[in-house]
């Protein structure tokens, strides 16, 4: 349904170029949740933004993001808009500012309906009602007539959620939609989106640094590491099988309090820091932090290579440990 | 419905409006200006009603008279009544501050408004203009564009909105460039919004309260502009009364009847005053880091 190739990012900055995304490629079938994690700059969120050209002008893409048959990155800015927020809905991190303060929910929400479905304020406001319901905000015809400051953070998430699946998109871009959040609220809202899959068959992009979150709720895998793909499997594969370095060090520092007394180790966490994107190194990205590297990955990009069934790694000396 | 269910479903907006109500209902200074500002607006739009003389009536026998129970502020060189011809002149006053300011906001906000939410080359256009046009003290620059429109008031209102259009423009643009930044709007942009609704729903409606305490402070400067245009010839024309057209008459009477300039004098200030109290208070309110 969406099929991503070769999808890089440049943003032309003061300071010369900065690489975020160098030849991305994924693809994501209907119904499927593909967790993307890294860590903070590694270039998840630009990818998704790039998808839906929701980044600033400062920013140079290329490749392709095939959505049923048509190129994203090629349509006119019109058409564009007739696929945000119809085809494929995004969420945002920062649950507390993304609602405009001045109106209410109901009109906000209200507002996604009309302009996509030409809906009538009376059936925008039936239909608002409804999705409120959907995404188990109590009280919903009360919170219709509020205004975003009088939400927790929790319920504004809710609330970016129901505006997202006000047109049932086919996909929903979730960009670290837990993160703002504490713990409890966090537990709910992936809940919800699981429910969501299997109700309304969304297909979910889902970015997040957190693999606990992961393997909650994606189907599939991508770790990416300094704007390039280093992983990619089904969630199961990669949390029993994980081949690249990067991702066994992604693993080990997971906290694990269930392992029994006695056996509490401390936490292993990857040396080093994540290399400048300034310019595309001609080696492996993670070398410079990696127990397995050697003169070849110093001197090589590693290419994604299939090490078992769907399961691609771009690693020189892939393996569990 | 129960009176306890009308009293607790009161709606969110009712809700904000009373709380503002509350916080300007603390602030004495603006409730002070409030009901001054009130005072001026009803003289001036009932001044047929309460002034007690036709505006052009002369007395002579009664010229430069001092102030009696026929005439409470005495009267001017050719006999009018002062009292009079200060509550006419209010209509001057109230007109061109507030029809001024009115045209200052709708000439500057869509010109801000497009700089800050475009930028790129209309907005260094639009701002280096701005800026040429800010180097020009408020009041000059009305003198200057009033001496090319014509005396008139009309032309002194047309001038003074012009005027004060410059300071306006920076206000929109600054705070256009602030709240395209907010969250809300890439979130309304991946929702398929289109810059006009991003304009329309997203960025003017935030910016409602900056306007609001923003005319208040231009409608003051408006009012004391159409005074020195007046007094330099340049707006309201003799025999209709203005407060600079009464200050420019009293001029050679200052020795002997210095009252002719004290009370249009006064009537400036304490109108400007009050619009300026009136603005601060509303600043304040709608402060959202404002707590009591």
């Amino acid at each position: 349904m969406l099929e991503v190739r070769d999808l890089s990012v440049r943003f032309d900055t003061d300071d010369g170029p900065v690489h975020a995304v160098d030849r991305m490629s994924f693809e994501l079938a209907p119904g499927e949740v593909l967790g993307i994690v890294g860590e903070s700059g590694c270039g998840k969120s630009v990818t998704c933004m790039a998808l839906v050209r929701l980044l600033p002008e400062t920013a140079s893409v290329s490749g392709r993001a095939i959505f049923e048959g048509v190129d994203l990155l090629s349509l006119s800015s019109r058409r564009l808009r007739a696929v945000r927020g119809r085809s494929i809905a995004y969420v945002f991190q920062e649950p507390m500012t993304s609602l405009n303060p001045v109106f209410t929910v109901g009109r906000q929400i209200g507002e996604v309906l009309e302009r996509h479905l030409g809906m009538s304020a009376r059936a925008a406001r039936a239909r608002t009602l409804e999705l409120l319901e959907l995404v188990r905000i109590p009280a919903p015809e009360r919170r219709l007539d509020e205004y975003p400051h009088q939400l927790s953070g929790g319920m504004r998430q809710r609330v970016m959620i129901a505006m997202a699946l006000a047109c049932d998109p086919k996909v929903l871009i979730a960009d670290e939609p837990t993160t703002a959040l504490d713990v409890t609220i966090q537990a709910g809202i992936l809940d919800l989106m699981r429910d969501i899959r299997e109700r309304l068959g969304t297909a979910i992009i889902l970015i997040t640094h957190n693999l606990g979150v992961v393997a909650d709720i994606a189907d599939r895998v991508v770790v990416m590491y300094a704007g390039r793909k280093a992983e990619e499997a089904a969630v199961d594969d990669l949390f029993t099988f994980p081949q690249h370095p990067y991702t066994v060090g992604l693993l080990g520092a997971i906290p694990r309090p269930y392992e029994g007394e006695g056996t509490r180790e401390r936490l292993q966490e990857i040396p080093g820091r994540v290399p400048s994107l300034r310019e595309l190194p001609q080696a492996c990205a993670f070398a410079e932090r990696c127990p397995r590297a050697d003169a070849r990955s110093r001197s090589e990009v590693p290419q994604l290579r299939e090490v078992r069934p769907r399961h691609l790694v771009a690693c020189f000396h892939p393996g569990p440990n | 419905m129960s009176a306890v269910d009308t009293a607790t479903m009161t709606s969110p907006r009712t809700r904000r409006r009373v709380l503002l109500r509350k916080r300007f209902l603390r602030r004495p200074m603006a409730v002070a200006g409030l009901v001054v500002v009130v005072a001026f607006v009803v003289v001036a739009i009932f001044a047929p009603w309460l002034a007690p003389y036709r505006a052009g009536a002369t007395d002579f026998n009664a010229l430069l008279a001092q102030p009696s129970s026929k005439h409470l502020l005495g009267t001017d060189s050719l006999g009018r009544d002062e009292l009079s011809r200060l509550i006419w002149g209010a209509r001057a006053s109230m007109q061109a501050g507030f029809f001024a300011t009115v045209l200052a906001i709708l000439v500057a906000t869509p010109i801000g408004m497009i700089a800050g939410y475009y930028r790129g080359w209309v907005d260094s256009v639009i701002a280096r203009l701005t800026d040429v046009l800010l180097a020009f003290p408020f009041l000059i620059l009305a003198v200057g564009l009033a001496a090319i429109f014509g005396a008139s008031l009309l032309n002194a209102t047309l001038a003074l909105g012009v005027g004060a259009a410059p300071g306006l423009i920076r206000v929109a643009r600054g705070e256009t460039l602030a709240l395209r930044e907010e969250d809300y709007v890439p979130a309304a942009i991946a929702n398929g919004a289109t810059d006009r609704t991003i304009i329309f729903r997203h960025i003017l409606p935030n910016m409602t309260s900056t306007l609001l305490v923003q005319a208040t402070v231009t409608i003051p400067a408006a009012i004391v502009g159409e005074a020195v245009l007046s007094f330099l010839g340049l707006g309201v024309q003799a025999p209709t009364p203005s407060w600079g057209t009464m200050l420019q008459d009293a001029q050679s009477y200052l020795t002997q009847a210095p009252r002719l300039a004290v009370f249009p004098g006064l009537a400036i200030v304490l109108a400007a005053l009050a619009f300026n109290v009136l603005g601060d208070g509303l600043r304040d309110i709608f402060d959202p880091r404002t707590t009591r």
